[in-house]
């Protein structure tokens, strides 16, 4: 099965652009990673990096690996995945391990694993499946209505973690996904106003240190050394870089411990990236996000079927709602949401995740119809 | 299609948030990065080293001298969480080197929470002022702990101790207002001038401040130095004082309340300026205990106030001779003009006393100087007439500030007849002009005023302004940039008036029957003239012992002016202070004087 020469074929049918731009995203991720834990040239820097550089290796081992192998075999364990997923985020509630206030690690054989992460994976997987069934009539409510409740589940589950950025990003991907499975845009705009108007009530659902970081949002003045320090020092952060920014290791905002450290190499690692590389820096970052993601919509166009359509698409839509997220909170646009930079937060879950999802794509990519 | 789609919109929020970074990184980015700078460096101001004062000959009357202190320097000793666990850290290392040192510790908890709070940038002083045995016991044991080290600290130094007090004045620590307050976010420990030359020269020997700037971190640790501007340290001074004088004085002056000046008839030079009681300066260092603060200002004896320009006393009789020089300047007597003192004179009703109530007889002016005849001056004042004595008064300075290069000085009082009008409703009237006459009634003069009239009866009528500054050495430069003597007004005395006026004065001292003849040295020609003033309430018997003096005769280099209070009389009380005070001077003390 798996012989050199098909070896060979799928991975010279590979989207070179799009995993050109991955591995240099993933090498960015690593220096920065460093950089956000670098205090000064005499003191340790904290081991995230090789870890990093670690996860980045098997990441793209697994990567490779799918590339090779059919990604219609994750349509056959589509469910499987999916049930074993919402069973490791409703244990993530009984048994987590508390982390800045909430449960989201679960600790398996000594591995920290973060299953809301594997989750949106198997959330895309089911849903394709789901819609991508031939002879499903997608114009219907009950369609509709399923493929909701398949997203909703696992949101909601996250939601009670609580982690309300992570469960955020289920709703547009699962409305892309059955937007480009055909149902009619009247249906979406109808469950995105029902979204609206359920908005207030999701409020008094809050807790109150979300509701915070949302009013900040608004004010930031609220509590400029609370709640509103993290936007405020990254938003300081990330001005002060200028054009050019003030070259690698420089960033003052980070060393000095403005930017508070424990969440320098995660969440808020772009506005390290824009304070030492400016404008130009950040503009290039997101030039390669581009060509990612128009690699992956290259893929859903060349898809042989409409599983792999839907699973490129959702993928796409996955990595751009965390990137636009990400870079939008960083800069003040959105309020604190902690939704990290695929390929470039420190987070191995997250990583491999991301890597897994980009491998179906490939694995989508090269198995297209060549006219 | 809806893929497309799908994707345009994707890349147009890209566009979007591209927008967003160009605002806020490039539009707006000098606002941040000034607000980075707000927020992360902090400017700390360094005092410039005082300049060092000296006397004439180049000793050193005030120095600079370093304070060892053992700094302690909080980043090193920073603990992750809570304050209190840095706070215990600081706490145990101070025990520890209390141990090292064997001195107890001086701060509480209370001062280092404070630190932290406060001054967190800066080295946190655990002790000051370290002895060699604790900079030994250091240099022994403690050289290798981390987070603690030597540093030092200027301070003030007066190695004569409170001979000059006076004129020096003292230092304490500076108040961080000034122009540039809010610039510097801290202030290192500074002196300043409170009084003497140290205030009234204090911006000339502060030099200028220069600056450190440190970048500090989210918890306001220090991280680092951004940038250094060396401060500028102060001039040096060069005073007229000569020590070796200024001790003489204060040896004639010895216990009494009184003061005294010597100054350079030839140019106005201030050899000597005392007061007594005194001070030591160096208790001002580094800064005076409130105790003892208390104690100075509560003593009766005032000893922190300068008598010798901020005393002020009725002249006595040392107006004498300034009487004289203004009947004779003013052709209103000559010097055989001859007065009858039968012991006192009529006044209308009244009668004014001759301190020697059995009469002195008829006096010429030179035998009137040197017996102090009153009646003979009563007589020639009425002659003279006020005004003439007024503006002779006021041509030597009287009335008027000298100028000198110190604060507080007085200017006394010449009182006139528009001033009596104004004060008493009363015109101006003989027997005022009477008691002016012997240096008596609302006149008032400061013993540095008095040195400046006998100075310019010794030099001819020049009256200068008491230099006490000789010179200014700036920071870099080797030599000092001479002050030049200011001559204020010169009277040119005839040579008629001067020589009965000072033939009259030498037989003060030099005739066996002078008032002054206690004053007398061995083999010295000494000129001067006593005189004896009642002050407090009438018959309280308190009388100021008054004598004015040049020598040599002959070419006068040193004029002097001493008053003591609640002295017998100027011939009994200060005369022989005159006396010991030009022996040493001059050097004539010794065996064949006992």
């Amino acid at each position: 099965m798996y012989d050199a020469v098909r070896i060979r074929r799928y991975l010279r049918r590979m989207d070179f652009v799009s995993a050109g731009a991955m591995i240099i995203l993933i090498v960015v991720g690593v220096l920065f990673v460093y950089s956000a834990s670098y205090r000064s040239a005499d003191q340790p820097v904290s081991p995230f990096y090789r870890r990093q550089i670690v996860w980045g290796l098997l990441g793209l081992g697994l990567f490779l690996w799918l590339i090779v192998s059919d990604y219609r075999g994750a349509r056959d364990i589509a469910w499987w995945f999916y049930a074993v997923c919402m069973v490791l985020l409703v244990a993530v509630l009984i048994t987590g391990k508390r982390v800045y206030g909430a449960y989201r690690w679960l600790n398996i054989f000594g591995l920290q694993l973060q299953p809301s992460e594997p989750a949106k994976l198997a959330t895309i997987i089911a849903l394709a499946r789901y819609l991508g069934r031939p002879g499903l009539r997608v114009s219907e409510w009950r369609t509709v209505l399923t493929g909701l409740a398949l997203v909703l589940l696992p949101a909601v589950l996250i939601i009670r973690e609580p982690d309300l950025g992570t469960a955020a990003v289920f709703l547009p991907v699962g409305l892309v996904m059955m937007y480009v499975a055909g149902v009619p845009v009247r249906i979406i705009g109808f469950i995105l106003l029902a979204g609206l108007l359920l908005m207030p009530l999701a409020w008094l659902e809050l807790d109150d240190y979300q509701k915070e970081r949302i009013l900040v949002f608004f004010d930031p003045a609220r509590d400029p050394l609370g709640a509103g320090w993290n936007k405020m020092q990254s938003q300081i952060a990330v001005g002060s870089g200028g054009l050019f920014g003030k070259g690698y290791l420089r960033g003052t905002q980070n060393v000095l411990g403005f930017l508070p450290r424990s969440v320098a190499p995660t969440d808020f690692i772009y506005s390290v990236i824009a304070e030492e590389t400016g404008f130009v820096g950040s503009v290039i970052l997101m030039g390669l996000f581009a060509a990612l993601l128009t690699g992956c919509v290259r893929a859903a166009l060349a898809a042989p079927d409409r599983f792999g359509r839907l699973v490129a698409v959702g993928v796409a839509m996955l990595i751009f709602s965390h990137v636009f997220v990400n870079i939008a909170m960083t800069v003040g646009l959105l309020p604190i949401t902690g939704l990290p930079l695929p390929l470039i937060s420190y987070g191995g879950s997250f990583m491999l995740s991301v890597m897994v999802a980009l491998g179906l794509t490939q694995s989508i990519y090269a198995r297209r119809r060549i006219r | 299609m809806r893929i497309r789609l799908v994707l345009g919109a994707m890349l147009a929020c890209f566009l979007l948030l591209v927008g967003a970074l160009w605002r806020i990184q490039v539009a707006r980015g000098q606002e941040y990065q000034k607000n980075l700078v707000r927020q992360s460096v902090r400017r700390i101001r360094l005092p410039g080293m005082r300049g060092r004062i000296f006397d004439r000959q180049g000793r050193i009357l005030a120095d600079d001298a370093p304070s060892y202190c053992l700094a302690i320097y909080l980043e090193e000793l920073r603990r992750p969480g809570p304050w209190n666990k840095t706070v215990d850290r600081v706490m145990e290392l101070i025990e520890k080197l209390s141990g090292i040192l064997e001195l107890p510790p001086q701060l509480s908890r209370r001062d280092v929470e404070r630190h932290i709070h406060r001054r967190l940038p800066l080295p946190l002083i655990a002790w000051r002022n370290l002895d060699e045995r604790a900079m030994a016991r250091w240099a022994e044991r403690g050289l290798f702990i981390p987070g603690a080290d030597i540093y030092t600290e200027a301070t003030r130094r007066y190695p004569y101790g409170r001979s000059a007090c006076h004129v020096l004045g003292y230092v304490g620590r500076a108040s961080p207002a000034g122009d540039d307050s809010g610039y510097y976010h801290y202030y290192l420990p500074e002196m300043e001038g409170r009084a003497g030359v140290e205030k009234h020269f204090d911006e000339l020997l502060r030099g200028s401040a220069g600056g450190r700037l440190v970048r500090v971190d989210v918890a306001g640790f220090r991280h680092d130095d951004l940038g250094f501007r060396a401060p500028q340290a102060g001039a040096d001074l060069k005073l007229a004082l000569d020590v070796e004088i200024q001790q003489a004085a204060e040896a004639a002056l010895g216990e009494s309340d009184g003061a005294v000046v010597i100054l350079d008839p030839r140019n106005g030079d201030v050899l000597a300026l005392a007061s007594s009681p005194g001070f030591d300066p160096n208790g001002f260092v580094p800064a005076i205990s409130s105790a003892d603060w208390a104690k100075l200002i509560g003593n009766p004896h005032k000893p922190l106030m300068n008598r010798a320009l901020a005393g002020r006393y009725a002249p006595g009789s040392t107006f004498k001779p300034v009487v004289a020089l203004a009947a004779l300047e003013n052709e209103r007597a000559s010097p055989s003009t001859r007065f009858n003192c039968p012991g006192y004179f009529m006044v209308g009703k009244h009668r004014f006393l001759c301190w020697y109530t059995r009469g002195h007889g008829m006096l010429d002016m030179r035998g009137a100087l040197e017996h102090s005849c009153n009646v003979y001056f009563y007589q020639l004042g009425l002659k003279c007439g006020y005004p003439a004595m007024y503006h002779m008064a006021a041509a030597l300075g009287l009335g008027r500030r000298t100028g000198i290069a110190l604060d507080y000085e007085r200017a006394g009082l010449l009182p006139d007849d528009a001033w009596k009008r104004r004060v008493y409703g009363d015109a101006w009237r003989d027997g005022d002009t009477c008691n002016a006459s012997i240096g008596q009634g609302p006149i008032l003069v400061t013993p540095l005023q008095m040195a400046v009239v006998v100075a310019a009866i010794a030099n001819g009528g020049r009256v200068y302004r008491p230099r006490l500054l000789l010179g200014v050495r700036k920071p870099g430069s080797k030599t000092f940039e001479t002050v030049a003597p200011e001559v204020v007004n010169d009277l040119h005395f005839s040579r008629r008036a001067l020589s009965v006026v000072r033939e009259g004065m030498y037989a003060v001292v030099m005739s066996a029957t002078g008032t002054g003849r206690r004053a007398r040295v061995p083999g010295l020609e000494i000129a001067g003239k006593t005189g004896t003033a009642e002050y407090g309430r009438k018959g309280s018997g308190l009388k100021y012992g008054w004598m004015i003096a040049y020598a040599p005769y002959r070419n006068p280099r040193y004029a002097v002016a001493m008053v003591i209070e609640r002295a017998q009389s100027g011939g009994a009380t200060t005369a022989p202070r005159i006396a010991l005070l030009f022996k040493r001077i001059f050097g004539l003390g010794g065996a064949d004087d006992v």
